[in-house]
């Protein structure tokens, strides 16, 4: 019975990330369409391959990029809502990394997509769509999906895990004085100013207040590299991935640097055990339904 | 297992070893140097590098008849509207002796016939640039040509 519950729990959050994730991508892919093909058509000299990519010679004709991008919103719909999850995840997750790949090939990486990119991979082997899919009325046999939560946990706290190590590596303890904090929020602002853009509306304050410097510093590195003991505890995954939210709400502030998977908190989604609430909330619905439903007229 | 549409079944011995995968996948940027990144598997050396308080910053600018000047915005720089990359693509062009061919490419995306474009190297204290819009301590020009040429 037990066993039972902890299943269903499980397969239920993966349905949650698998609407999750699968909306964020499409979204994003949307929001992002002309930026991906605007940075498609610079000059051949500036590009750059990475990562699954490395391959290509020179770039590929923007069409390709067209037809990554419609398949990204097409499959990642039609995965969202469970349909033929097999064959649409797999498609969307590859599509999605095809996409992100090639926008990265130009000289610089955003740190931005990474997280998720690697995350779809695993959601696309895992049976995220047995519950709460359009497919869900089928009877089908599936293990219980935790191998797939655990998995994307480790992806989400080994990613902050090796932001940490890299400040570490680079800077040494150095990092934690705070400086190197300082001139980071004033050089990204600047950077802005000088590219004509504007700089964060809080930078200058921030700037002003050498003595949270050393502190935040310390914080975003206890956060960074104590993201393993996220997965030790439900209890701690929480507080973990509330400070995460924070420390992203903090980034934006100082930097007006955006990381929306990550604030929105879609990255941490396999840590919590969002399925609760969300039970909690269909089930007080349908109660509220079911008073409000007009009494069968006594025959 | 039957072949099932919601999911690629998979072996007990994969289930138990996937979380150990994901560790090794994720972690294994740190066989590389930490300044050596790549996607999706980063490094993530963002934030890490001590910047200092004096930096120089590659840009591009117009200068009007009367000599007021406009920094350029990363769409008329690159193409794109990544800031970062505008940034990556100024600095790429000045290392590498392209900052003449770069400053065309922006003058040809112009509208205005009478700017002069320049791609400059700009040293800033980048605190006080944030705070009160400091002036440049030095600027270099690397390259200038005219718009509509």
């Amino acid at each position: 019975m037990q066993k039972r519950t902890v299943k269903r729990n499980a397969l239920q959050r993966l349905a949650i990330i698998r609407i999750a994730m699968g909306s964020y991508a499409v979204i994003w892919t949307l929001v992002r369409t002309i930026n991906i093909l605007d940075t498609s058509r610079q000059p051949a000299r500036r590009f750059d391959p990475v990562g699954p990519l490395w391959f290509l010679d020179k770039p590929l004709p923007v069409s390709y990029v067209v037809v990554g991008i419609g398949v990204v919103v097409v499959a990642g719909t039609a995965m969202v809502f469970g349909w033929r999850y097999r064959l649409t995840a797999p498609v969307t997750a590859v599509a999605f990394m095809f996409i992100t790949t090639y926008r990265n090939s130009w000289g610089h990486i955003i740190h931005t997509e990474n997280l998720i990119s690697v995350q779809l991979v695993v959601l696309a082997l895992a049976p995220a769509a047995v519950v709460w899919s359009v497919d869900s009325h089928r009877d089908t046999e599936s293990d219980d999906g935790w191998w797939a939560l655990k998995s994307m946990a480790v992806l989400a706290t080994g990613a902050y895990l090796l932001a940490g190590i890299a400040k570490l590596r680079i800077s040494g303890m150095h990092w934690i004085d705070g400086d190197v904090l300082l001139h980071q929020i004033a050089f990204d602002n600047a950077r802005k100013i000088e590219l004509g853009t504007s700089a964060s509306p809080f930078a200058a304050f921030f700037i002003k207040q050498h003595w949270l410097m050393a502190p935040s510093a310390i914080v975003a590195l206890v956060i960074e590299l104590g993201a393993p003991l996220a997965l030790l505890k439900e209890r701690i995954a929480i507080v973990w991935a509330a400070s995460v939210v924070l420390l992203h709400f903090a980034i934006l502030g100082m930097m007006a640097i955006l990381f929306p998977y990550q604030l929105l908190g879609i990255a941490l989604l396999p840590l919590l055990p969002v399925e609760v609430a969300v039970v909690r909330f269909l089930d007080r619905r349908r109660a509220q339904n079911a008073i409000a439903a007009p009494l069968e007229p006594a025959l | 297992m039957a072949y099932c549409i919601y999911y690629v079944p998979m072996s007990r011995t994969l289930r138990r070893l996937a979380p150990f995968i994901a560790a090794a996948v994720i972690l294994s940027p740190l066989l590389r140097e930490p300044r050596d990144d790549t996607y999706p598997l980063s490094t993530y050396p963002m934030f890490a590098t001590d910047r200092g308080a004096i930096m120089s910053i590659d840009t591009a600018v117009t200068i009007d008849p009367t000599g007021g000047t406009d920094h350029l915005s990363p769409k008329q720089i690159s193409g794109t509207d990544e800031i970062v990359s505008a940034a990556v693509v100024v600095s790429r062009a000045v290392r590498n002796g392209d900052a003449e061919l770069l400053c065309i490419d922006i003058a040809d995306r112009l509208d205005n016939p009478d700017l002069t474009v320049q791609i400059r190297t700009e040293v800033v204290d980048t605190a006080a640039l944030v705070d009160h819009n400091a002036r440049p301590i030095s600027i270099e020009v690397v390259s200038e040509c005219r718009s509509g040429q």
